[in-house]
């Protein structure tokens, strides 16, 4: 019986590679034993720190771009203007701790948030732009807060209207006729402000040219409650009824006939209304977007007040709890089981809800962690999802140049003479155009007439096709040194075919270096693909790889201002591929212990 | 020698037509017309048959009524004497247009030379000569560094220390706009702005240069005939930089020749990031408006360089070992 030596199998090898050697005392016998040509290659990759070093930190790479994107999904269509260009932060939820117990009006703006306390003083959290920093001045008691687009208004208890943020598009100039009424109600919204006075007037002020709300002559005076999303806005009357203040027939105007007159609150997403009857049920109509037509079943009859985001409703019931659906990308629509809950505020992705005490409960939309792009789109999860492209594409455009390689490289070798002369010719006319100029052409003439994916396929063949003949040159010289050797002769004395000899014999001796070649070249593929897509020739949007992420970060807006847009793609691609470049160029050094001094 | 010349140059141009039939191909599976390209801009202000006429003209011009392998044959005869087609974007010869971006690429290149090898070559042999040591451990380490960190990465990152932080270089651009003055003033004002482009080439290139000297110098310091010096008694900087140098230096001129070829086409990142005008430019630029007689211009370009820059390391070989025979 023989006893399995450690190390002998694979999964001792993967086991010792990445674990560290098993430590059991060994007898002298064993100890003096002789190595296995492969176990004195793992001593050797394992003994050089920087080759340990580039696998972990690979390996780390890795699973977190397979594995990640499973926990936080990238939605490809997705884009929304508001969020565009923020820093990594996770601070827009994290309101004042002097509101706590104390608030009295909290509303959550873009990507910030505004709350004032009992004492009428003003707090704001988030991100803010300098021209957000300067509160209003004013020492009268503040009552209200509204936070837009970038722009916010605050009403104080005298009923007088007070603005700051961007104070462009005449934003700042509140109509001079609101100094003679008393606010109620003050509304920001996508850069346009509204002022609801004691009377039941509507005032529209700001950015006009974006979207216009046409308030109907005839129904001034007896409005109730406003409300707006980035296209249009919407109001209660006296009379209980919904009014559409839009200039367009849009599926806002579609107001189911059997609410009308029994309204008690309603709430806009971007694509739908929804309306708070007077006998506690929830009606939605609109557009059907993200699941906001499906209003869950539990809180017909109990409803006593909604409020809604981008693309999610909250819900407050009568029993004092809180109920969300809709949008959940950003967990907005996932409401925590709270109680005894008075008051909900929701707008963008944020929730705050407000119990009885004053307490603050807030769900959704913490922040990004590492910003967010031109479109509004979270950083991270493009990061995660565009290493997977970036590696996907490098691997396999490795493989395809591996396959072509070593087929050709392997006949070239063996039978020489005219295939060798004839593939090694080819090797050199693929070898002599410069790779990066020949890529781009054939991406611009293949790439604009197929789809997206058909693109990122054409990348990768591309990558492929064009970077075989180094490697095949290697495989070519190594079977030609393996060819003479006895075991060849006793193969072909055997009558093997000359297929099964070059396959099954002579490369398995020299697959080692092939191997390392072949990691070397992934990351080569991988510098390729990203060369490309930072050019824009490789794979486009709205896929993200490492590469076209930093397309146009080269302006001096984006390096100084937008930082983040830049610095995390580019750490990640460097990262990954210095840490592949470390690992082979250790692994060679294992492989060939002459080259230890190289 | 001279028989072992010809042949290089009977190869070389075989491998240029198989690569013309091949790239022409290409050109001519791209969709459009280049005739009605070329006449794009003035269509609204033509009358009907006016058009007609000025487009059968420029089908004749361009010789597309004839069939494609005359065609190809016109192409590669005008290609030869130096007539590259004409540019639909410029409205003018590639060949007039292609001056000044070349002119730029070649200095940005051979500019770039000098402090390359002034750094590699010391560096290397440093390296080779204490090797083992933390020096040169630590090298090691920072060169693999060096040559797997992404051309465009260390571009913004030279962008946003020397250019956004410290605002000492600018930011992209050839020359000042519209500034008048000496020529030596021109010539200072572009060394300024090349100052940056220049630095991330020389920077890139450092690490896999640095690597392969080291190597090659290893490998001639383990030689007999460098024990032999070494017996004789003579000193060790003879040894290292008249010996063993010089016998390091035959197969650096492989990598040396083809790290040239290849910073032309590293360029076009780096001129893409810079917007220096230059021939990587010219390519893109070209790529993206469908111009793709001057995309095919530059790339018979990088391919005559290449060939030509494989012959001249094969023909160097020759004069730098006595032992290799071309024949």
């Amino acid at each position: 019986m023989t006893k399995r030596t450690y190390g002998s199998t694979f999964g001792d090898v993967i086991k010792t590679l990445f674990l560290g050697r098993r430590s059991a005392t060994l007898s002298i016998l064993e100890e003096e034993q002789v190595q296995s040509p492969y176990r004195t290659m793992l001593r050797n990759f394992r003994e050089k720190w920087s080759a340990m070093l580039g696998l972990y930190i690979f390996a780390a790479i890795f699973l977190a771009v397979f594995l990640m994107p499973i926990f936080f999904p990238m939605d490809i269509k997705f884009q929304d203007p508001t969020q565009k260009n923020t820093k990594p932060s996770s601070s827009f939820m994290r309101y004042a701790k002097e509101l706590d117990g104390a608030v009295v009006s909290i509303d959550g703006g873009s990507v910030y948030g505004v709350g004032v306390d009992v004492n009428g003083k003003i707090y704001q959290w988030g991100t803010l732009a300098a021209k957000q920093q300067k509160l209003p001045t004013s020492t009268a008691k503040f009552v209200q807060v509204s936070a837009g687009l970038d722009h916010a208004l605050a009403l104080d208890a005298n009923g007088r209207v007070h603005t700051w943020g961007n104070d462009r598009f005449t934003l700042n100039a509140i109509p001079p006729l609101l100094s003679a009424q008393r606010v109620v109600q003050v509304l920001a919204g996508h850069q346009i402000s509204m002022a609801l006075t004691e009377g039941g007037v509507i005032h529209v002020w700001g950015n006009t040219n974006l979207i216009t709300i046409p308030v109907p002559a005839d129904r001034q005076g007896s409005f109730t409650k406003m409300v707006a999303n980035t296209s249009l806005a919407m109001a209660t009357t006296r009379e209980k009824e919904v009014v559409v203040l839009s200039s367009r027939e849009t599926p806002f105007s579609y107001i189911p006939g059997e609410i009308q007159g029994r309204v008690v609150d309603i709430a806009v997403t971007e694509r739908s209304a929804a309306a708070v009857t007077d006998d506690k049920n929830v009606y939605v109509w609109g557009g059907e977007d993200h699941g906001v037509q499906q209003i869950p079943a539990h809180i017909q009859g109990k409803a006593i007040a909604i409020s809604a985001g981008r693309g999610h409703y909250t819900a407050l019931l009568d029993d004092g709890t809180v109920t969300s659906w809709g949008w959940n990308n950003y967990g907005q629509g996932t409401a925590p089981k709270l109680k005894n809950i008075v008051a909900i505020s929701s707008s963008y992705f944020q929730n705050y809800a407000i119990d009885k005490d004053g307490k603050i409960f807030t769900w959704g939309l913490k922040g990004y962690l590492m910003g967010t792009d031109q479109y509004g789109r979270d950083l991270f999860t493009r990061l995660l999802t565009g290493g997977r492209v970036t590696l996907t594409i490098g691997a396999i455009a490795v493989i395809i140049s591996g396959i072509i390689g070593i087929i050709l490289g392997s006949f070239s070798g063996y039978y020489g003479g005219r295939t060798d002369m004839l593939l090694m010719r080819l090797a050199e006319v693929v070898n002599a155009i410069p790779f990066l100029p020949l890529a781009m052409i054939l991406s611009a003439i293949i790439g604009s007439r197929i789809s997206e994916t058909g693109r990122i396929s054409m990348i990768m063949v591309i990558l492929g096709l064009l970077s075989w003949p180094s490697l095949a040159r290697l495989v070519r010289g190594q079977i030609l040194a393996a060819r003479e050797q006895e075991f060849v002769t006793a193969a072909k004395a055997m009558g093997i075919t000359e297929i099964k000899i070059i396959f099954r014999h002579i490369l398995p001796n020299v697959i080692t270096v092939v191997l390392v070649n072949l990691t070397l070249s992934f990351a080569l593929c991988m510098l390729y693909e990203s060369s490309l897509s930072y050019l824009g020739f490789g794979v486009n949007e709205p896929n993200a790889t490492w590469g076209n992420m930093l397309y146009g970060c080269n302006d001096s807006t984006v390096m100084s201002q937008y930082w983040w847009r830049w610095v995390f793609p580019a750490i990640a691609l460097s990262l990954c591929t210095v840490s592949i470049n470390m690992a082979g160029d250790g692994m060679r050094d294992a492989i060939d212990p002459k080259s230890n001094d190289r | 020698m001279f028989k072992y010349v010809l042949r290089r140059l009977v190869y070389i141009v075989v491998v240029f037509l198989v690569a013309s039939v091949l790239l022409f191909a290409l050109y001519k599976s791209v969709p459009g017309d280049p005739a009605r390209m070329m006449l794009e801009g003035n269509k609204a202000s033509m009358k009907p048959d006016e058009y007609e006429a000025r487009y059968q003209d420029a089908v004749r011009r361009l010789g597309l009524d004839k069939p494609v392998v005359v065609q190809y044959f016109t192409w590669l005869f005008n290609t030869i004497k130096g007539d590259f087609g004409y540019s639909l974007t410029y409205k003018m010869p590639v060949r007039q247009m292609i001056g000044v971006p070349m002119k730029n690429t070649i200095m940005l290149n051979v500019w770039s030379l000098i402090p390359v090898f002034a750094i590699t070559i010391p560096l290397g042999i440093a390296t080779a000569v204490r090797r083992g040591t933390r020096f040169d451990n630590v090298v090691q380490v920072v060169t693999i560094i060096g040559y797997s960190l992404p051309f465009f990465v260390i571009a913004l990152l030279f962008i946003f220390l020397f250019a956004v932080k410290m605002p000492i270089f600018p930011i992209s651009g050839v020359q000042t706009p519209a500034l008048k003055g000496s020529t030596l003033r021109m010539f200072f004002d572009k060394l300024y702005h090349m100052a940056l482009p220049l630095s991330v080439m020389v920077f890139t290139s450092l690490g896999g240069l640095t690597r392969y000297v080291r190597a090659t110098m290893i490998e001639a310091l383990r030689m007999d005939y460098i024990r032999t010096a070494r017996s004789k008694g003579l000193s060790e900087k003879v040894v290292i930089y008249s010996h063993a140098f010089r016998n390091a230096l035959i197969p650096f001129i492989t990598i040396m020749t083809g790290w040239f070829i290849s910073i032309f086409s590293g360029s076009v990142v780096i001129e893409r990031t810079f917007l220096w005008n230059g021939m990587g430019k010219v390519i893109i630029d070209a790529l993206n408006q469908q111009d793709f007689a001057v995309s095919l211009a530059m790339v018979m370009f990088y391919l005559v360089l290449s060939l030509i820059g494989n012959l001249l390391m094969d023909l160097s070989y020759g004069f730098a070992d006595p032992r290799v025979k071309l024949d």
